[in-house]
């Protein structure tokens, strides 16, 4: 593998009281794909950001090909042969991938007047496609682009800088489907084949095995363990125990007695919306958590938006606690009962720039003011505190603003919300994205526990996630729901009839 | 809802606003005595009363996060309407509620131009702003209208005092404080932060975003007409161009009291006015021409949010690790 072609070694970085990276050694092979392992809080995304130039360290080495280096900004590091794909990446929707890749840097002159030159342009991009056969057409609005697409743009946008040799790659793959993956890691591939080390953050710990070479793992601030998969397959260390530093359990809770199996709380009959679904029926029961399964695209998202009001469904019937209802708007469904736990929690459950005391009551404000107007700040405060205490938020900052916590950390702020709420039948839509496993084994027992005075709906694209919390599961597979032939999908038929629309293999 | 440490944080900022203020008061005071005189406070606060109502509801404005730039135009039309309704011999208060009324259907058109049509926030006030100009003149031509203003009572407004201060002054205190409770301590405040916060997780909340921005117009428009009223009982006349100098005042204040104290409030607001109010009066005094007065207020209003932005301290940041790349303290962190 020759000489690495990044190395780190006692690189510390503290904020405050907080020692966010203590001592941490990581070294980096040229050409090989390498995963980035920790719970939220580990300290990966600070030794990122390093080694991005976004901060600065406070002590240690980097050496980049043999040579020292320190990061002022991002500039610096680009100009040093690192590239970053940001876990969002930041893309102009309105213009096409190929403006997008070469945004900032269409013209070799600097001069603001600089002409565009198109076909030296488009003769870059056909140079970067000739080594990088990514299946897209850039001619296409970034806005029209799938989640895939508009990732490979912002890796070839990373790596259009000549001289890149590293490309960090942060949660690439939290968004996208099982297919896309697919195709992502095959890009992956030929970035690996041209001799770019690629760094890999993520929380699917089946995609360590699945893509990398090597990994290394962060604990509490410190790079605790670096091995090759081939040396952890061999050995059969759990990838789960090295993060959490203890032997986990499952991270699923107990399945539900199916004795204990309560009353009829929600019920859809041939519910249908427009470029939506089409006829999907189910119950869902207090006492037991219903999984629906269903890829991006198969109108799980639309299904769990049109029961919660925010786009009403065009036929079929929902009925609650046996009564038909018609929703018109979110207002409506919490009234009825209903809590949607949406699939973005940054954009549609929180406001990210305020704080825990003003997210949680959000949704039941009547509650927050006793029935009356003035709200009863002593009692919303404590019951607020009791909620974050329940959901284990960590920190546990009633002040601190919701965008200064972790993924995780700010779901668990929509959950509170939805406590709060009072609600008897939640909708969870793609609860864990972003999330860590020690957050997420949290947020499935909260929905076992909530399970017991509640109907819970989990709908998620993790087919292992649906399987693993729920106790009946159901697919969407274009818009049309798939039910098991025999009662109960095993986890393999629940992943094909989600992927192929069949009952069973 | 605040722990004891958000308090300290929150007072600190308020004593760094009583300390400014003081400062600039010391230094008209020391600049021109006459500053200080029991005449010219009185007319700061005359002048903070109504520069304070247009403030106050370009504040729910601002913290729905839309703007609102009729509301000059507003002012005007207003003006002329209850001027011609007091020509035309109506009792005061029936001039007042018509008033307030017509501002709040011009908030409504807006409002809801905006909100229900989803309609650029700043076209369209500035659209609403010019036919309201436009209709100022359909009363007399742009002539003044002073008949029955003395008879009216409504110079009392301006002139009649209660255990020594004016009127005016009452209102306005009696208006901040009724919407500092409205927005500070009801469910119906938090819905308005809401909106303007994240409409959309507000919205998924079950919050009635449109209904709260719409309203938002409608308030503003409404403070806008008493504002207007205050100059009208200041200056004896109703005249098309009164209102012109309300705009300016409204959003300097609302904007440098959220960058001193951090946030959009109807605290920020009061103190944020009562500092532009000063600056106004005291350059009047000190016999700065009118048309300059405005551009210096402007540009203190720029510096001071400037200073207290985020953005601008990253600057200073840099420009210190420009000076000194690197902590003293920190060992063998550059190569």
């Amino acid at each position: 593998m020759g000489a690495p072609v990044l190395i780190a070694s006692d690189v510390c970085k503290r904020f405050g009281p907080v020692q966010a990276l203590r001592n941490v050694d990581f070294r980096l092979e040229p050409g090989e794909v390498h995963a980035l392992l920790g719970i939220n809080g580990a300290g990966k995304s600070t030794f990122i950001k390093i080694l991005s130039g976004a901060l600065q360290k406070d002590s240690g080495t980097i050496r980049i090909g043999g040579e020292d280096v320190h990061f002022r900004a991002p500039e610096d590091a680009i100009r040093a042969g690192i590239a970053t794909v940001q876990q969002h990446p930041e893309l102009v929707p309105d213009m096409s991938g190929l403006d997008n890749i070469f945004l900032g840097r269409e013209t070799a002159s600097r001069s603001l007047m600089g002409r565009i030159d198109r076909e030296a342009l488009e003769a870059r991009a056909d140079a970067l496609l000739a080594r990088f056969a990514v299946p897209i057409d850039l001619s296409q609005e970034v806005g029209q682009m799938s989640a895939v697409e508009r990732e490979a743009v912002a890796i070839l946008q990373a790596i259009a800088v000549d001289g890149i040799r590293v490309l960090i790659l942060d949660e690439p793959t939290s968004t996208l489907t099982d297919v896309e993956r697919e195709d992502l890691f095959a890009l992956m591939n030929q970035l690996r084949a041209q001799g770019i080390a690629i760094i890999y953050i993520t929380h699917q710990l089946e995609e360590v095995f699945a893509i990398a070479d090597s990994f290394s793992v962060f604990r509490g601030g410190a790079c605790v363990a670096r091995m090759s998969v081939d040396e952890a397959r061999s050995s059969g260390v759990s990838l789960a125990d090295l993060m959490l530093g203890e032997a986990v359990g499952d991270i699923f809770p107990k399945k539900a007695d199916p004795d204990a199996r309560g009353d009829v709380f929600l019920e859809v009959r041939d519910l249908s919306l427009t470029h939506g679904f089409e006829n999907v029926s189910f119950t869902a029961h207090r006492g037991e958590i219903l999984g629906l399964f269903g890829l991006v695209g198969s109108g799980c998202d639309e299904l769990a938006k049109s029961i919660f009001g925010v786009d009403p469904p065009d036929q079929g019937e929902i009925r609650i606690h046996g009564k038909p209802v018609s929703l018109r708007k979110p207002r409506e469904a919490l009234d009825a009962g209903i809590f949607l736990v949406p699939g973005d929690r940054r954009t549609e459950g929180l406001a990210l720039s305020r704080h825990s005391l003003f997210n949680v009551p959000m949704a039941n404000l009547r509650r927050a003011a006793g029935g009356r107007w003035g709200l009863k700040s002593r009692q919303l405060r404590s019951d607020i505190q009791r909620l974050t205490d329940q959901v284990a938020l960590h920190p546990p900052h009633l002040n601190t603003p919701a965008s200064g916590f972790s993924g995780g950390n700010q779901q668990k702020i929509v959950l509170a919300k939805g406590l709060y709420s009072e609600a008897d039948i939640y909708i969870f839509v793609e609860p864990t994205v972003g999330v860590d496993i020690g957050a997420r084994a949290k947020i499935y027992g909260l929905m076992r526990d909530l399970s017991e005075r509640a109907a819970v709906i989990v709908v998620s694209s993790d087919c292992d996630e649906v399987h693993g919390v729920a106790d009946r599961t159901i697919a969407l597979h274009k818009g049309r729901h798939v039910e098991p032939e025999s009662g109960v999908f095993s986890r393999d038929d629940l992943l094909m009839a989600g992927i192929m629309g069949k009952g069973s293999l | 809802m605040r722990t004891w440490k958000d308090r300290m944080r929150h007072s600190t900022r308020g004593l760094g606003f009583v300390a400014l203020v003081l400062i600039v008061a010391a230094i008209f005071g020391a600049l021109e005595p006459r500053f200080l005189s029991y005449v010219s406070l009185n007319g700061i606060a005359r002048h903070m009363a109504a520069n304070g109502l247009a403030a106050l509801g370009l504040t729910f404005v601002v913290i729905v996060r839309k703007f609102d730039l009729s509301i000059a135009g507003v002012a005007a039309f207003c003006a002329m309407s209850m001027g011609a309704l007091i020509a035309a011999g109506w009792p005061l208060w029936s001039v007042i509620l018509a008033g307030l009324a017509l501002g709040a259907v011009i908030g409504g058109i807006s409002g809801i131009a905006i909100s229900r049509f989803g309609l650029p926030d700043i076209v369209t006030t500035i659209a609403v702003g010019s036919i309201g100009t436009g209709l100022a003149f359909i009363y007399t031509g742009g002539r003044s209208i002073f008949q029955n203003f003395f008879t009216s009572g409504i110079t009392d407004l301006n002139d009649a005092k209660l255990m020594g201060l004016g009127v005016s002054m009452w209102l306005l205190v009696a208006i901040y404080a009724l919407a500092w409770f409205v927005l500070s301590r009801t469910r119906t405040g938090l819905a308005f932060y809401a909106t303007g916060e994240n409409p959309m997780a507000a919205h998924f909340s079950g919050i009635a975003t449109r209904r709260f921005v719409a309203l938002a117009y409608v308030l503003c428009a409404m403070c806008t007409v008493l504002a207007v009223l205050l100059i009208l009982a200041e200056s004896g006349t109703a005249e098309t161009n009164k209102g012109a100098n309300l705009m300016m005042p409204a959003y300097a204040g609302v904007f440098l009291g959220a960058a001193i104290m951090g946030g959009t409030s109807v605290i920020a607001s009061f103190g944020g006015i009562l500092l532009i109010t000063m600056l106004l009066d005291g350059f009047a005094l000190m016999g700065l021409p009118y048309y300059y007065s405005d551009g210096v207020v402007s540009l203190i209003l720029l510096i001071g949010v400037l200073a207290f932005s985020d953005g601008a301290r990253g600057t200073l940041e840099a420009l210190r690790f420009l000076f000194w790349p690197q902590k003293p303290t920190a060992k063998g962190s550059d190569a």
